[in-house]
């Protein structure tokens, strides 16, 4: 990995933007960590609708169906 | 004896003489009986009945001789012996012993032809059959009409009470409001087509009294209301919320990128505009069950809500969202210097301007509405820049019509909008979460899901707003879980408790133990 895995900066950006807050220094890891755990039950789910409505592969539909669901159950 | 015999012969030949017509019948043959028999009984009776009654049988059954005469009108004279005490007695005797000797016959003709019972069965036969076809056949009748009757009046009760309350009271409010809405629009329309929509939406974008901290506004606006207007304008927390609602919808309606898409804004303007329109219209039909009162009152509302507002209107809806602006760029930091000079300026020509309007406003009555606000302020200087604003940019651009200024002065700021076009409730710009980031970590879920990496452009860009939606969501929870702690840095245990809270949940959401777990061994 040539690259760093994600834009640590922004992701603190964006973290400090809506929290209004400062981020003590590795946090964004643990957040990133967190988001990439909602993203793989997003894209399991999402992918599961999909079969289940006939589509191919991943449609910009099924995420919005479920993407509510999968925020609610990342909600603090 | 031979006499009477001969003169019965002689009495029943004259009697069936007469009754020639009847000898075939059994009727002629007791018509014989009846008229022949007594008239030479009755003295032989008598003198039978002096004799004694014991003496006479004897002599009677030998002298049988007599019935092959009479033939069957002989056979009764063997009960004669037995009563003839009276003609009438006889007579019933014979009659008995005819009816007792003959019954096949009687049954047979007499009693089916004549018997009550008969003439009963045939009528209750006859009444029956035609009975029983009869009581269905009314039947179907009665419903037969019932139904149709029953229909009737419903549908003539339906339709009368729900034409005329709905249509009538509608049609009323809305030529009414035809007629009161349409000279403004026609009024805008030649000036400027896409203004009504952009009227309309200034008049609801009026909450958020963006007016804040302008000394002009405060000069021109001295009236004792401005002042409690300007009180509550001066709450920083009520214009943020009103701000970050309305930033809040651009974003849900527009996702990223709203300065490019000019064509979605405009949609998205259409759509809150006609939202708007039929908000209202909503609103005064809802009124209206008394549609003239409705009316009414709508008569008297609206000018109201025009006398109070336009002033505002004008100077917050520009001054506001530029004053929006300003502080947004305030709080941006650095980075605006040179612009925020630019953007005041603007902005106080405006309020000039606007200055201007509120006072022909005051001195007009309903006639003038928000509409000579609009009309002088394309008298203004900036006429060019404010039309090519309302043709491009919508109502709800207002809060970006800092952009005006910036097109004026430099391109490099709009492309630096587009950057950090997001800005979140505290009112820090933010970049939405990279593109590449969100597609390299879904294919890669979505290839261990087994189904095909490929993710089209759409679902990349709904799984981008996602994203932006679930750290916008972190953020709130971790900024609270962080005050909780009495902490002004987020750290990893806040983190950490926001994960635990979400296994928890999960352990709602889904039935399966063994991710949580997981995750709880990789938070460990």
């Amino acid at each position: 990995m040539a690259h760093t895995l994600y834009p640590r900066g922004t992701v603190k950006k964006i973290v400090k933007a809506h929290s209004n807050r400062a981020l003590s220094r590795d946090v964004d890891i643990l957040i990133f960590l967190h988001y990439a755990l909602f993203m793989q039950e997003l894209v399991k789910e999402a992918s599961i609708a999909s079969k289940q409505a006939g589509e191919r592969g991943l449609s910009a539909r099924s995420v919005r169906k479920v993407r509510e669901g999968c925020l609610r159950g990342f909600k603090g | 004896m031979s006499e009477s015999a001969r003169k019965k012969q002689r009495v029943g030949s004259r009697t069936s003489e007469g009754a020639a017509d009847n000898s075939g019948t059994i009727y002629a043959d007791l018509q014989r009986l009846a008229t022949a028999a007594p008239k030479p009984v009755t003295p032989f009776r008598r003198a039978v009945s002096v004799t004694p009654t014991p003496g006479s049988r004897p002599i009677r059954t030998p002298g049988t001789g007599r019935t092959p005469r009479g033939g069957p009108a002989t056979r009764p004279t063997p009960i004669r012996r037995n009563a003839p005490t009276t003609p009438h007695a006889i007579r019933a005797l014979r009659e008995r012993a005819n009816a007792a000797r003959t019954p096949g016959r009687r049954r047979s003709g007499r009693t089916q032809r004549e018997t009550p019972r008969d003439i009963l069965r045939d009528l209750s036969r006859v009444l029956a059959r035609d009975t029983r076809p009869v009581q269905p056949s009314p039947q179907e009748q009665q419903r037969r009409p019932r139904h149709s009757a029953l229909d009737l009046p419903d549908v003539d009760d339906g339709p009368d009470p729900a034409v005329p309350r709905l249509s009538m009271p509608l049609e009323d409010m809305y030529d009414d409001d035809s007629f009161h809405e349409a000279p403004p629009r026609q009024s805008l329309l030649p000036n400027l087509p896409d203004d009504v929509d952009n009227g309309t939406i200034q008049s609801l974008e009026f909450g958020r009294r963006a007016i804040s901290e302008d000394p002009r506004m405060m000069f021109t606006t001295r009236v004792s209301e401005r002042f409690a207007d300007i009180n509550e304008l001066g709450i920083d927390g009520e214009e943020y919320e009103v701000d970050g609602t309305f930033i809040n919808r651009r974003r849900t309606l527009n996702p990223d990128e709203l300065l490019e898409d000019v064509a979605e804004e405009d949609l998205d303007d259409t759509t809150t505009e006609i939202r708007a329109l039929t908000g209202r219209r909503d609103g005064r039909p809802s009124d209206v069950d008394l549609g003239v009162f409705g009316e009414m009152d709508d008569d008297t509302e609206e000018p109201t809500f025009r006398f109070t507002i336009p002033p505002r209107m004008q100077a917050q809806a520009r001054d506001g969202a530029r004053e929006d602006t300003q502080e947004r760029v305030q709080e941006m930091g650095a980075q605006i210097d040179g612009d925020e000079d630019d953007i005041q300026a603007g902005a106080g020509e405006d309020q000039e301007e606007t200055a201007v309007i509120p006072g022909g406003d005051d001195d007009d009555d309903e006639g003038s509405f928000g509409i000579t606000g609009w009309e002088s302020e394309h008298d203004n200087a900036d006429d060019a820049d404010l039309q090519a604003y309302r043709g491009e940019v919508s109502a709800f651009d207002r809060s970006l019509q800092t952009q005006s200024p910036e097109r004026r002065a430099t391109k490099q700021r709009a492309d630096r909008q587009r950057r950090a076009l997001n800005i979140s409730r505290f009112g820090h710009e933010y970049p939405s979460f990279p593109a590449a980031t969100v597609k390299t970590l879904a294919t890669g879920f979505a290839k261990s899901q087994g189904s095909k990496a490929k993710i089209s452009k759409d679902t990349l860009a709904v799984l981008v707003q996602t994203s932006d939606f679930f750290f916008e969501q972190i953020g709130e929870d971790l900024a609270a879980y962080a005050q909780h702690g009495g902490r002004k840095v987020i750290e990893e245990s806040d983190v950490i408790a926001l994960m635990k809270r979400y296994v928890t949940v999960y352990i709602y959401c889904t039935d399966v133990y063994i991710c949580p777990i997981r995750r709880l061994t990789l938070l460990s």
